[in-house]
């Protein structure tokens, strides 16, 4: 009996679920190993100021995006005034804007003779405006630019809680007497909470995985320290131990966002009742200011950054000229086609496995390796690295050359990280398929292989479409990983940008940020009514 | 070995790990037969359906079909390799496609065989006429229902099996599709097991009825002895046929009950004279008869349209149930006092 279940699925599902596990062994079992120097540098000096500085940087980023999330998601819930279903879906373009080409911008705009400058001088005639134009950098303009760019997870994931709140429990508030205030504050709020918590906590998530906004803004953070550990110093064993204390609080995260998560789903009322209802229409001051603050969120979190971006590629076009878009929209479909196969194929033979042996273990198996996304790309880059170096002592042939440096290797990251979405994409998916489908298949004599591809796939081809754009989105924006594990001379959108950025020629990476962006926003675009639906 | 169309013998079927519908036994002697089983919810008849089907293992028993073993402990043909339809409760077709399209699903099965009804006579049949170009999400329960079970004949199988087929059809068009139905399957002769709670289902669509109580199957037999000769208290109970009085047999064809006095009767099963025993009374044995020296009390009276079903109490705390045709000239109220023809007689005396 058990032997006969240790089939192709248990195999496949085991290999995924490995391959998203040794990463993070590597990083802790390095952590037992014996500390260099150099590690004990740092613990003596800077280690407290890159935990400090990143726990600066996470509450910063989590009140900020509190505001902004659940600010427009309360305005466009609950509030009728011109243009809220265009807002609706605008506030949303801000995933296509990556914090750290947010950060191109914020600099571009604010430095010496920067845009602010420029306009100011065409306003009121050249003057010394440099000294009154503030500095938007450092441990600040990090905040400011992750917070633009992460608000959308608590925006969305709000929206959809305050969407699915019935008009029910606000009538029976104000019929308790409660004011339009104390409603908000005692009902509307706390029955959100669980959604708020799940969005900020991918908020933290993403914060603490930044790499390429504090790198720019030289803010010595923990995933910064970790870069730098390895590629300053060639130590690989301290970039892990840093990764040890990073992987800590992620794990913390981690644990919060799914205990959150599965209480939400207490929040979600069946069929019925939260259609109903009635947004309030808004007028005078209280129109003014809902709407400024929608089309001012609006404008700082996406037309900003692409204004700026656009008025840098017009002001400086040589730069358009010696980018060769062609090859950079090459590699990057090239990484996305190669990873969405890979990843959907899995995702299709994890979930088809789990399905059809019923196994608690194998259903275990998966939800463990759907978990990389809760890991840093840093993170997962370094400890790649640790492992293939580490396992190239075994084998002969060009096991690390294979690995590192070479399309497939990133391709194989890349699954570790986004392996989630598509798995889970694919699980729910599969959640609407009942089980008596398959079986009423099975009876009208299809085999199993037919059940699936005469019944499965063309039921989940949306569901597959869907992620691949999901998965399109990250690839994009993706910088560490791509920046680590790269073959030479390989580039995207996003390493070409950053790499003109570090090398302080912003006016270089206006072009690919803004193509960065462009892409990103239709593929967004074209993902709006999910992204939108209750998800 | 016997020729039976389908055998099930001494098969127990897991419906969880606690719940067990153990040693059950029965085949069905032709093809073209009705099988219905009958229970309450959750006994496992659906698993007793899906186990059939090939959806479920069996540890014990064989299950024989046309002569071939099809399950048992180390043996397992695999749904699709069996030509058994199942058709679903709840809702199962497959939500991508239309209505027709479902059904075309079934006709890929068995094309060469032939069938009297095409697709087209059997939407007709099945009132599915209107929903044809629908998909699953618009159509009601009930008509998934119907379209799930024309896919299923559709398919031809060696065996059909309806998992309660008319539970989310309203009365009327129940009744038509019971008739029906019945008619399809008379006209093709498909061999089928229709599970349902519905006892007065199961008894007209039936050639022969197995009750499942307690975890076993009580009694497998045809509808009329299920109705008059129940070989348990169980089945009693559940079919919610009568009350039980004590009694006393007092001779080959007598019984004495304290206040009802001498009953007369045939013994369905032959009784010790002088031992103590339970009678069945059922609402059809008693008659009305207002002259009658035998009075009891009205606590209740249920119009069922063609008749009344007086609800009587005895000194004893029994509450016995009395037919009386509902043309009948005068009703009686409740607290009045109700007479019973004497001396009692009863076609069919069942005791325990």
């Amino acid at each position: 009996m058990k032997i006969k279940q240790i089939n192709l699925w248990y195999i496949s599902s085991f290999f995924i679920s490995l391959l998203v596990a040794l990463p993070i062994l590597t990083v802790f079992l390095s952590f037992f190993e014996t500390t260099t120097d150099y590690f004990f540098l740092l613990k003596n000096t800077f280690l407290l100021q890159y935990i400090s500085n990143s726990i600066l940087l996470l509450f910063g980023v989590l009140l900020l995006s509190f505001l902004f999330g659940v600010g427009a998601a309360y305005c466009v819930s609950f509030y009728d005034f011109p243009g809220v279903n265009f807002f609706k879906w605008a506030l949303i373009l801000s995933f296509a804007v990556p914090a750290y080409i947010y950060a191109y911008a914020l600099t571009a705009f604010f430095e010496n003779y920067g845009t602010a400058f420029s306009i100011l001088t065409y306003l009121f005639g050249p003057n010394e405006y440099n000294s009154i134009i503030p500095k938007v950098d450092g441990l600040f303009g990090s905040i400011v630019s992750i917070s633009f760019s992460l608000f959308g997870y608590v925006y969305v994931l709000t929206r959809a809680s305050f969407y699915y709140q019935s008009q029910n429990l606000i009538d029976v508030g104000r019929n308790l007497g409660l004011s339009p205030k104390k409603t908000l504050l005692k009902i509307i709020l706390p029955s959100a909470r669980p959604a708020i918590v799940v969005g900020l906590s991918l908020v933290a998530m993403e914060t603490l995985s930044d790499f390429g906004t504090v790198s720019f803004f030289s803010v010595s953070t923990l995933t910064t320290a970790i870069y730098n550990a390895w590629i300053a110093f060639d130590d690989l064993a301290s970039a892990n131990q840093l990764s040890f204390i990073l992987l800590l609080f992620i794990l913390f995260l981690f644990f919060i966002e799914n205990f959150s998560r599965k209480r939400a789903k207490y929040h979600t009322p069946s069929k019925g009742g939260f259609d109903t209802r009635i947004k309030i229409k808004l007028s005078g001051y209280k129109l003014f200011y809902t709407v400024s603050f929608c089309g001012l969120l609006f404008f700082c979190s996406f037309l900003f950054p692409v204004l700026q971006m656009l008025y840098w590629v017009l002001k400086f076009p040589k730069y358009l000229q010696d980018l060769n878009i062609l090859n950079l929209v090459f590699n990057t479909l090239l990484l996305v086609v190669l990873s969405c196969i890979l990843m959907i194929i899995f995702s299709f033979v994890a979930n088809y496995g789990c399905r059809i042996t019923k196994s608690k273990f194998l259903e275990i198996l998966t939800t463990f390796s759907v978990s990389g996304y809760a890991i840093p790309g840093v993170i997962l880059a370094v400890a790649f690295i640790t492992l293939v170096s580490y396992l190239d002592n075994f084998i002969f042939f060009n096991f690390k050359t294979m690995f590192i440096g070479s399309i497939f290797g990133l391709v194989v990251v890349y699954f570790v990280r986004f392996f989630a979405l598509s798995a889970n994409g694919i699980k729910s998916g599969y959640l609407k398929i009942n089980h008596s489908i398959d079986e009423s298949a099975y009876l009208l004599g299809y085999s199993k292989f037919k059940t699936f591809s005469k019944i499965h796939i063309p039921y989940l081809k949306n569901s597959v479409l869907l992620i691949s754009i999901l998965i399109a989105i990250e690839i994009i924006k993706e910088l560490p990983i791509t920046l680590i594990l790269r073959p030479f001379n390989f580039e995207t959108f996003a390493t070409i940008a950053y790499i003109y950025a570090s090398q302080d020629l912003l006016e270089a990476a206006a072009a690919p940020s803004l193509f960065l962006i462009l892409i990103a926003s239709i593929f967004i675009l074209l993902v709006s009514r999910y992204i939108l639906s209750d998800k | 070995m016997s020729n039976s169309f389908l055998e099930i013998k001494d098969v127990t079927f897991a419906v969880s790990k606690l719940n067990k519908v153990n040693n059950v036994t029965f085949d069905m002697v032709k093809e073209g037969e009705i099988i219905c089983l009958l229970g309450p919810s959750g006994i496992g008849k659906t698993t007793v359906l899906r186990t059939i089907a090939g959806l479920e293992k069996i540890q014990s028993g064989k299950i024989i079909l046309k002569g071939k073993v099809i399950s048992s402990s180390n043996f397992h043909l695999e749904p699709e390799k069996r030509n058994i339809a199942l058709s679903f409760q709840e809702n199962s077709l497959f939500p991508h496609y239309s209505v027709i399209d479902n059904i075309k699903f079934g006709s890929e099965r068995n094309k060469d065989k032939k069938f009297i009804y095409s697709t087209n006579d059997l939407i007709n049949l099945l009132h599915l006429e209107d929903i044809k170009k629908k998909y699953p999400h618009e159509i009601s329960a009930g008509e998934a229902q119907r379209v799930s079970l024309a896919r299923s004949l559709i398919s031809k199988p060696d065996l059909l099996l309806l998992d309660e087929p008319f539970s989310n059809i309203d009365q009327s068009l129940k009744e038509e599709l019971q008739k029906k139905i019945k008619e399809i399957i008379n006209e093709i002769k498909i061999s089928t097991i229709i599970v349902t709670h519905d006892s007065y289902e199961a008894f007209y669509m039936g050639n022969k009825c197995g009750i499942i109580l307690d975890q076993s199957l009580k009694q497998f037999d045809i509808p009329y002895n299920i109705y008059h000769y129940p070989n348990s208290i169980e089945i009693v109970n559940f079919l919610n046929r009568g009350v039980l009085i004590d009694a006393l047999v007092t001779g080959e064809m007598t019984l004495q009950n304290e206040e009802l006095g001498i009953i007369m009767g045939n013994f369905v099963k032959k009784q010790k004279i002088g031992s103590s025993v339970k009678l069945l009374i059922q609402p059809e044995d008693l008659s009305h008869d207002d002259k009658s020296s035998l009075r009891l009390e009205v606590v209740d009276r249920k119009f069922r349209g063609t008749n009344f079903i007086y609800i009587l109490k005895t000194n004893s705390n029994k509450f016995i149930p009395v037919l009386v045709d509902s043309h009948h000239a005068h009703q009686h109220r409740i607290k009045d006092k109700f007479g019973i023809r004497k001396p009692i007689h009863i076609d069919h005396l069942v005791c325990f």
